[in-house]
């Protein structure tokens, strides 16, 4: 980490922790504004792994894992509302400490049944997608990583552009939720995406996205029966393509230094969520194919099709104010033609979360993981051996949250 | 066969009977800003604000809502559908996505009808027994 990128952080983190002392925050902007609403986070992680580096060098044990945030609110007008969000993080060789702007939109709400919102949008998706790096919203450390991989937030979450959304009575059926996005996202050549493109093209590299687009939606029926809900999403995402120079020693038929890939990627991911009582039980179904046409010199060089399912559920149990446990099981499988069955194509994650609540703005937490499967080391040139033969691995999470 | 069917068709109904109504808030009353021009909500409407179906009253006027963590638990989940850890945590979820305004918390009964007094669009449920002063009670149907 370079002196300046502590500074950011530093910084940030006594701004937070000053103004946690006070929680929430108004902004006030004179006698005829409303005032801004201020909050913020800062979260700091620590992971622990038997054997292999999952996420950093967590073998050796990996302080980078740290979340940042300040977001701010207003009502200007009538029905209208503008948000802003700056966000930061690292895990891994991912984020790196950069400042982003995360989500910066202006909605405006028409009635319960419609409203817009434009800007720099979180990309709805599951339970999670929106605030999957928002620590204090959940009982775990870590979310099933199959669907929500800390490493590609990047691609996962943020788009710019708009989208529909409002709630339609369904009468004694309950309500439909809806949000319908379309937009355009860039990726960095740095990102946690690119170092996983960029370990399988060793020693090339990528040396630029294309800024692409995607289209989706999310619908949520909210069942009359309280606490229950069930969710479908649907993504699509194209001219997701990339420039990248030659692997040395790759197969013919690239003769070239520079090559480009174009490509499609289609989500669908199905959730239910039932809240019970002091207990929240949940379940994810995500499926995610791609489809990649690689150009040598603008001819078609290859053409590849890759397919992931992931699916996992969770229950978790709030005992009092100050403590929630929590554990969930996920699968992963990756596949071409068809799905994986060696142990660098699956991941299987079986994990126990307690999360200590000792003030409304601290959150604590220590999680531990058994694992088997290495699909998602593919990120990290520290583990050159990933097939461990069906025996499992272990990693330990711990992770405190400071908010307001 | 037969079996699946009908344990299917059992939860649909179920589904689709709809909930029976809420009982009276325990131990609670809702207050609202004296700005806020509604007298009275459905308990269905209460809902629908606690849950972020609803977020602006008629008139345009965001919606604050501001709670009393502990004191009216209770009442918070009658009228939101979750307990207080769950409802904490969908409006985090809401706030730092981009898609809400947290509740806002105050320390005691007297410092709640306080901050709803002097917020524009506040709603709150305060124990049944508080002093209301400078806030206008709202009615549940």
């Amino acid at each position: 980490m370079t002196h300046s990128k502590q500074k950011h952080i530093l910084s940030l983190t006594a701004f937070i922790l000053a103004a946690g002392s006070a929680q929430a925050y108004d902004l006030s902007l004179g006698t005829n504004l409303p005032p801004v609403d201020l909050h913020g986070f800062f979260s700091q992680g620590y992971l622990d792994s038997s054997k292999y580096n999952y996420l950093g060098d967590s073998s050796r044990g990996s302080f980078n894992y740290t979340e940042a945030g300040i977001n701010a609110s207003i009502n200007p007008f009538p029905r209208t509302r503008i948000t802003v969000q700056g966000f930061l993080f690292e895990v891994g060789n991912a984020g790196k400490y950069e400042p982003l702007l995360d989500y910066a939109s202006i909605e405006y709400t028409f009635n319960d049944y419609f409203g817009l919102r434009a800007g720099r949008i979180r990309k709805p998706g599951g339970l999670y997608n929106t605030i999957q790096d928002i620590d204090l919203a959940r009982t775990s450390v870590l979310l099933p990583q199959g669907i929500y991989d800390a490493r590609f937030r990047d691609f996962s979450t943020s788009l710019d552009g708009g989208e529909a959304f409002g709630t339609l009575p369904l009468s004694k059926a309950g309500s439909l939720g809806y949000e319908v996005y379309s937009g355009l996202i860039n990726i960095a050549a740095d990102s946690g995406v690119a170092d996983i493109i960029n370990n399988s093209l060793t020693p090339g590299k990528i040396t630029s996205f294309d800024q692409f687009e995607e289209t989706g939606a999310q619908l949520w029926w909210n069942t009359p029966l309280d606490g229950l809900r069930v969710g479908a999403a649907f993504g699509y995402a194209f001219n997701f393509d990339y420039n990248f120079t030659e692997p040395t020693g790759y197969p013919p038929p690239y003769n070239t230094a520079s090559l480009n890939t174009k490509g499609a990627i289609v989500v669908q991911q199905y959730s239910v969520e039932y809240l019970w009582k002091n207990w929240t039980f949940q379940a994810e179904y995500y499926h995610l194919q791609t489809s990649q046409d690689t150009f040598d010199a603008g001819t078609l060089a290859n053409h590849s099709f890759t397919y992931e399912n992931t699916w996992y559920g969770d229950a978790s149990y709030r005992f009092n104010k100050w403590l929630e446990v929590g554990g969930y099981y996920s699968e992963l499988y990756q596949g071409g033609t068809a799905l994986a069955t060696a142990s660098q194509g699956y991941q299987k994650d079986a994990a126990l979360s307690f999360r200590f609540d000792p003030a409304s703005w601290w959150v604590f937490k220590v999680e531990g993981h058994c694992i088997h499967g290495t699909a998602l080391l593919d990120d990290n040139t520290d583990n050159p051996v990933r097939n461990q033969n069906g025996k499992p691995w272990y990693m330990l999470a711990v992770k405190t949250t400071f908010s307001f | 066969m037969k079996t699946l069917l009908t344990k299917v068709g059992l939860l649909g109904a179920l589904l689709t009977a709809g909930a029976p109504p809420a009982p009276a808030l325990d131990g609670g009353v809702v207050i609202a800003n004296s700005g806020v021009a509604a007298d009275s909500l459905t308990t269905d409407g209460l809902k629908d604000i606690y849950t972020a179906k609803t977020k602006y009253w008629d008139g345009g006027q965001n919606i604050v809502i501001a709670v009393l963590p502990d004191k009216t638990d209770a009442a918070l989940q009658q009228a939101s559908g979750m307990e207080a850890s769950q409802f904490k945590t969908f409006w985090q979820r809401l706030a730092f996505s981009g898609r809400g305004q947290e509740p806002k918390s105050a320390g005691d009964v007297a410092g709640l009808v306080s901050l709803v007094a002097s917020t524009k669009g506040a709603i709150a449920i305060v124990p049944a027994e508080a002093a209301l002063t400078g806030v206008k009670k709202i009615d549940i149907k």
